[in-house]
């Protein structure tokens, strides 16, 4: 039993790190946030119906800001259209901000790249501004407290397993 | 009596027997030699047009007329007052990426911007967001004009993370003569680092087309 003694120790010692590494390695782009409280998010969506980040308590929320006119947006959006469905009532709710563009403008570039994506209307940017994200576009995560914790810098592929991952384990 | 030739096969045996060891030579040579020195010129400076790279920073530069400010802007629906004015400047957009682990800080006020035929490097001055301010309070632009316009700038200050990207438009007074843009950058957490600097020389305002 002597000479298994270290060796459990190490076996130990080993999952131990492991599950703290797992807890905070983060995905390439994703850093974490202070944890402070979310600003408020109260906004229409394109078909008229309201969203109020408040409402979703209890739930992660994925909170994307973007325009059409960004390239990395552009890119990235597509990436959301794929995993809406794998993540549909789950522990993880959308919200896809648009940041001061016109109904049309949204409609013509959604129509064709993310066509179930109804986006929320900051139609003046003044919710965006509030939120203060670096650069369109950004991705923060609220959690179920209503608490700031990541921030995806820039574009992300969302669709990609990596990701995914991480959003499955967002619990 | 005559000698047998040699098969041709033989003769290649033989060159290859004979050579053999030079090539081999030659060749753990460059491996040993060359291909670090390739290494070397993949992280020094690289002066690809409009592009500057280094172990530490990447920098592409791109240039806009005022017909294809224009356009991108009517399709984003501004009114033509706005346009007008944003095609007075001159535009030009940088593109850069913190290649390194720490932090670099962009602080646009710490960027000098300087006119290369003038005496003494006479600093050119570039519109701020204040002076943007101005110009849309003038014409009274809509709130969703004037956020739209913010988020095609250059970010005011930025702590770029390892590995993070950022890019934004600066606009400056229009200039007939190349001029140069000397980027400062402090590093480090509490910008306590040692500061970075590149200047990207002879930065052209593009003219519209005839």
């Amino acid at each position: 039993m002597k000479y298994y003694a270290p060796l459990l120790f190490i076996i130990l010692l080993s999952l131990f790190s492991q599950a703290i590494f797992a807890k905070e390695k983060l995905p390439k782009g994703l850093i974490h946030l202070d944890n402070r409280q979310a600003p408020p998010l109260v906004l229409k969506d394109m078909d008229g119906g309201d969203f109020d980040l408040a409402n979703l308590r209890g739930k992660w929320v994925f909170v994307h800001f973007w325009a059409t006119w960004c390239g990395p947006c552009r890119k990235e959006i597509p990436t959301i259209q794929k995993i809406l469905e794998d993540f549909k009532d789950s522990h993880l709710e959308f919200a896809i901000i648009n940041t001061a563009e016109s109904e049309d403008l949204i409609f013509e570039f959604l129509g064709i790249v993310a066509p179930d994506i109804v986006p929320l209307m900051d139609n003046d940017g003044l919710v965006t501004e509030h939120w203060q994200p670096r650069g369109l576009p950004a991705t923060f995560f609220v959690d179920p407290n209503g608490k700031l914790r990541y921030l995806a810098l820039g574009g992300r592929p969302w669709d990609e397993a990596l990701y995914k991952n991480f959003l499955s384990s967002l619990k | 009596m005559q000698k047998p030739a040699t098969p041709i096969t033989h003769r290649r045996y033989k060159y290859h027997h004979h050579r053999f060891p030079v090539f081999s030579f030659a060749l753990l040579f460059c491996f040993l030699f060359c291909s670090p020195l390739l290494a070397v010129e993949k992280t020094a400076s690289k002066k690809k047009e409009n592009t500057y790279e280094d172990s530490e920073i990447y920098l592409r530069t791109v240039y806009r007329s005022p017909e294809q400010l224009a356009a991108f802007y009517e399709g984003r629906e501004f009114p033509q007052e706005a346009i007008k004015r944003i095609t007075q400047s001159c535009y030009f957009t940088i593109i850069l990426k913190n290649k390194t682990d720490d932090i670099l800080w962009l602080e646009i006020d710490n960027w000098q911007f300087s006119a290369n035929s003038a005496q003494n490097n006479q600093i050119i001055q570039r519109y701020n967001r204040a002076y943007w301010n101005k110009q849309w309070d003038e014409i009274n632009l809509k709130q969703a004009f004037r956020s739209t316009f913010g988020w095609t700038l250059m970010p005011d200050v930025r702590d770029l993370r390892a590995g993070e990207g950022v890019g934004g438009s600066i606009p400056i007074p229009m200039q007939t003569d190349k001029f140069s843009v000397t980027l400062n950058f402090a590093t480090g957490k509490d910008k306590k680092g040692k500061m970075k600097s590149v200047t990207l020389p002879n930065i052209q305002c593009k003219q519209d087309e005839k």
